[in-house]
């Protein structure tokens, strides 16, 4: 027995995945490398979303500490790639 | 209040389906952050607002409060970072040309 919100979070879900699956193709795909810095800040924020939408979904509320670390790892994860892109990589791309 | 969850995450949903197809619609770099670190992080705030909305606890909604704050000031800046390094590299911000071949 599914109530309301569950059906709800579930619909949420399952876009959430579905949009992290169409950035994983432009990131293989990609045309330069910013393009593909991009597309992995996209995936990092969806998946500190699924990761949150999931915990409420189950009900347990040890999985948002779970999002929040993800998040200060993701965010020094996309600094570090593009300063050292800007500094170092100018003859690599 | 379950209703106030209800039309927030109605509207996420669309914000995520039109940052999907912008990201496979535009021509230019930077048409193309611009418009996919914009959305995004718009429909990750509707989101966490929503989920607060549909699980009234303190412990859940602290939390959630200290992330929509960490996004909030996070998303902007890798956004920002990633522009200046594509502007410093020598990208040209003309539409016509902007693209690289």
């Amino acid at each position: 027995m599914t109530t309301t919100l569950e059906l709800f979070l579930l619909i949420t879900l399952l876009i959430l995945a579905l949009s992290m699956i169409l950035s994983f193709i432009r990131l293989i795909q990609g045309k330069t490398i910013w393009d593909r810095i991009l597309m992995l800040n996209l995936i990092s924020a969806k998946v500190v979303l699924f990761i949150s939408v999931y915990s409420v979904y189950i009900k347990n509320v040890v999985l948002l500490d779970i999002a929040i670390s993800y998040g200060i790892i993701s965010f020094l994860t996309m600094t570090l790639l593009s300063k050292l892109i800007m500094t170092w990589g100018k003859e690599k791309c | 209040m379950l209703i106030i969850a209800y039309i927030i995450l109605i509207l996420s949903w669309s914000f995520i389906i039109f940052g999907m197809i912008s990201i496979f619609r535009l021509k230019n770099l930077y048409m193309r952050i611009l418009a996919a670190a914009t959305i995004d992080s718009v429909a990750s705030l509707l989101i966490l607002i929503a989920l607060i909305f549909a699980n009234w606890h303190f412990e859940y909604g602290i939390r959630l409060a200290l992330l929509i704050i960490f996004l909030l000031i996070t998303n902007p800046i890798i956004s920002h970072v990633n522009i200046r390094s594509a502007y410093l590299f020598g990208i040209p911000i003309d539409v016509k040309d902007g693209d690289i071949k």
